[in-house]
């Protein structure tokens, strides 16, 4: 529809929609800049998005086949006396790598199309009653060998040639190899098909990173303050749980939660709110350990394993071996967010992680900002003699002028960066599975749950399990995303841990386990390295990287907050906007009231854990 | 936003391309003016209307698209929580028409599934340039079971008819969902608002 052109000035140009770009975006445009925002894929939020079914099926898609990069135009004659032009990066495929997809469910409902004399809902009861049947069960237990054998060498295969294994054949061929399995794993519960995820599909949405909002982070305070929350809604994470001698548990965090605990004793009890208590201030005592091991710290305390456990892993979410200093920085943290909105310290957002960045664009369109997906830079027009750019060639070839430009660091030639360390990468895992990995009264959980190092030298795993009333994923299923800092490939870092977690075919006698129907393994690069400044580029370009491994949202917001700071030091970082119904209109003018900062943190009613008794 | 001034609330978004006057729709209702030029209202997210419907106070919070229909590029929470869709084109413009389908693509894809929607063909005002016949468009609205009218912003012809044939259809659909019991499982999405978990948390 839209073949307008864009307008050719604007104050500020950003490329990329991540969350780092779209909160400068909405920041510059409601104190008054014009922003022109685009993006060259066709959805917002970049690595940051979430994707129905279907579209995540494309977005693999797309990351298998070898993306082709645009033949480099010649943009020389639109260049003016004292220019030179730095081209961009004209693809992007650096960020994302080992993609591999299995499919531990049925394609169809096989049991329909064998039966098709007898109506479906029949069928339904009768693979219940299958469910029982032994005899299906040992019949079973010899394909599975053969499966769970097979797959590491897929495994394999998919690694070194994964473009080979799925170019141009799609994620459903992907299918064509697990779906032996599923005929037996079928008889232990009623299982959603293949087709049914696909029918469904929009249902989902899936998250390419996995992250929760601390309820007294830096996200939520900016949401709060520039009321873009008013776009989101957003649940309580409602359970901390934890993966300890085989089981899954439940961490007791809130003062009710350690009193309900049948887990603890008596004394636990009161050792742990007597930690939790006294944790908050600095004392000598901790002092004498900074610098050693929390851990060291915490056996120092004589907590018990219990305890500690819980405090390390869960609460700090720290390793064995980090200082008592940042063990105990993170351990206070958690507990400050606690009792904000719920009984976790974490909110997370309805229908997904990927509506966050989308807010900030609403925000910069209503004030103004110009949005453009499927829409790219080309190149940067830069004068020599200030090293600054003046104005961006987009993809239409159209010179469109700028006072600032920023970008998101898979734009810009690796050549032209400057980053310390070698790229790290966070190795994830999306599951769709049939049931939660502790199953309770209620339905309706959102759960957090730490997964420490299962052998030495492997990585510690977060996981959150999010519920169908999350609209994340669709009735009768779980959505399960895992996260950590890459040792190996994500599949060599994750799968063990979904091996032990959920019944899968290569797990054995995990019958009672929640199983998997479908999952997704991949990398991302680490946006943690990446500097805003102090590249190769002109002074007035400014690098927003990707998501980093953490679980919380600061270091995208503070990237964020010094860009708007390096661009427009003189004004206030998204101040709040006036509520629509505060605006007076008189006639053409509009006129907006003196906002006064009435923040709605005076309504928090806080009660927290370290609350004394 | 106190509870008491309103016994029902309702979210309408109006989308459809750009041009065909949603904008002017929502100034037409909510302030009886019939904007001249094109001017985008910069800083506004919503505007609102209470209503009376037999004898209930009916807030309507109508969303523009904050021109992000220009390129295409309409955020996916815009559509989220809607109650109720208002879906525009311009009678005078048989591309706005044309585009239909693919808005109906990005409702389907986006909207919650109890949403209501409704087609406007608007600038009836111009008739003598008219390039889409009525017939065509309620058929087309017949064959996506959406309601269809037909309204002239500027001579301010079926505007306060179109938000309040909505408003009516909002509460026969809320009355019918607390009929099927279906309150547990409130409308549209099932989160809260922060300022709402921050003054409800009791725990």
């Amino acid at each position: 529809m839209a073949a307008e052109d864009l307008p050719s000035e604007f104050d500020i140009v950003i490329l990329g929609t991540g969350l780092a770009e779209s909160v400068v975006a909405a920041a510059c445009s409601r104190v008054g800049q014009r922003v022109l925002h685009l993006d060259r894929r066709s959805h917002y939020a970049a690595n940051w998005a979430s994707f129905t079914f279907n579209g995540l099926l494309t977005w693999i898609q797309e990351h298998h086949e070898e993306s082709q990069p645009e033949e480099l135009q010649d943009w020389s004659s639109l260049l003016e006396e004292g220019e030179e032009l730095i081209y961009l990066n004209p693809s992007d495929s650096a960020s994302i790598r080992n993609l591999q997809v299995f499919c531990f469910t049925s394609e169809k409902d096989e049991e329909e199309e064998a039966q098709s004399a007898v109506p479906p809902s029949t069928t339904e009861e009768e693979k219940g009653e299958a469910a029982d049947d032994t005899v299906d069960e040992t019949e079973s237990a010899d394909p599975k060998e053969e499966e769970s054998e097979e797959k590491p060498e897929e495994t394999a295969a998919g690694q070194e040639g994964q473009g080979a294994q799925t170019a141009g054949e799609g994620p459903e061929v992907d299918q064509s190899h697990p779906s032996v399995a599923q005929s037996q794993s079928e008889p232990t519960r009623k299982k959603i098909s293949y087709a049914q995820l696909v029918k469904e599909g929009r249902r989902f949405n899936i998250d390419l990173v996995s992250k929760l909002m601390y309820s007294r982070g830096s996200l939520v305070d900016l949401l709060i303050k520039s009321n873009v929350s008013r776009y989101a809604e957003f649940k309580n994470v409602t359970r901390i749980l934890t993966y300890r001698h085989g089981n899954v548990e439940q961490v007791p965090c809130s003062r009710a939660d350690v009193f309900a605990s049948r887990q603890l004793s008596v004394v636990e009890k009161r050792k742990l709110m007597r930690f939790l208590t006294s944790c908050v201030e600095e004392t000598e005592e901790q002092q004498a350990f900074t610098g050693r091991p929390y851990l060291d710290f915490l056996r120092d305390q004589q907590l018990g394993d219990n305890l500690q456990h819980f405090l390390l892993h869960s609460i700090a979410m720290v390793t064995e071996d980090t200082p008592t200093e940042v063990g105990l920085a993170s351990t206070r943290h958690f507990l400050r967010c606690l009792g904000r909105y719920g009984n976790t310290p974490f909110l997370f957002p309805v229908y997904g992680l990927g509506e966050i960045p989308q807010c900030f664009c609403r925000m910069c369109a209503v004030f103004g900002g110009i949005y453009c997906l499927r829409h790219s830079v080309h190149c940067l027009l830069v004068d020599k003699d200030s090293n600054r750019c003046k104005a961006v060639i987009d993809s239409r070839g159209q010179r469109i002028s700028c006072n600032h430009f920023v970008v998101e660091d898979g734009y810009v030639e690796a050549n032209r960066k400057n980053v310390a360390t070698p790229t790290r990468f966070i190795s994830r895992a999306v599951l769709i599975t049939d049931a939660s990995v502790l199953p309770s009264g209620s339905d309706q959980h959102v759960s957090m749950v730490t997964v420490p190092p299962i052998a030495a030298g492997s990585p510690a795993v977060k996981m959150v399990e999010l519920c169908p009333s999350s609209m994340t994923c669709m009735s009768g299923t779980y959505l399960v995303h895992l996260t950590c800092q890459s040792v190996g490939s994500s599949y060599q870092d994750l799968s063990p841990v979904v091996t032990k977690l959920f019944h899968t075919p290569e797990s054995h006698d995990q019958e009672h386990r929640p199983s998997v129907l479908w999952c997704l393994y991949f990398n991302m690069a680490d946006g943690d390295g990446t500097q805003v400044q102090g590249h190769n580029l002109p002074s007035n370009v400014y690098l927003c990287s990707g998501p980093d491994a953490d679980l919380g949202h600061d270091h995208a917001i503070r990237q964020a907050e010094l860009i708007f700071q390096k661009i427009l030091p003189e004004e206030d970082f998204c101040p709040p906007a006036p509520n629509p119904e505060d605006i007076i209109y008189d006639g053409d003018g509009t006129s907006f009231p003196e906002e006064e900062e009435k923040q709605e943190e005076e309504l928090v009613e806080e009660q927290e854990v370290q609350t004394e008794e | 936003m106190s509870m008491e001034d309103y016994d029902y609330l309702f979210k309408i978004v109006l989308i459809g391309n750009a041009g065909v006057g949603k904008t002017c729709l929502v100034r037409r209702f909510t302030q009886g003016l019939f904007p001249p030029g094109q001017g985008a209202t910069i800083g506004v997210d919503f505007m609102i209307k209470t209503v009376d419907i037999k004898g209930e106070k009916v807030k309507l919070q109508i969303w523009d698209t904050a021109g992000q229909e220009r390129f295409r590029s309409i955020t996916q929470s815009y559509y989220r929580s809607a109650n109720a869709l208002i879906l525009t084109y311009d009678i005078t413009c048989e591309d706005s028409f044309r585009c239909l389908p693919e808005w109906l693509r990005e409702i389907e894809q986006y909207a919650n599934n109890q949403v209501v929607t409704i087609l406007v063909g608007n600038k009836i005002d111009l008739a003598e340039k008219r390039e889409v016949l009525r017939q065509r468009a309620e058929d087309f609205a017949e064959a996506q079971s959406m309601l269809y009218l037909e309204t002239s912003a500027k001579e301010s012809d079926n505007v306060e008819k179109l938000f309040l044939d909505l408003a009516c259809e909002l509460i026969r659909e809320a009355k019918q969902n607390k009929l099927d019991n279906n309150d547990t499982a409130p409308m549209p999405g099932e989160g809260k608002t922060i300022s709402y978990l921050s003054c409800c948390s009791l725990n």
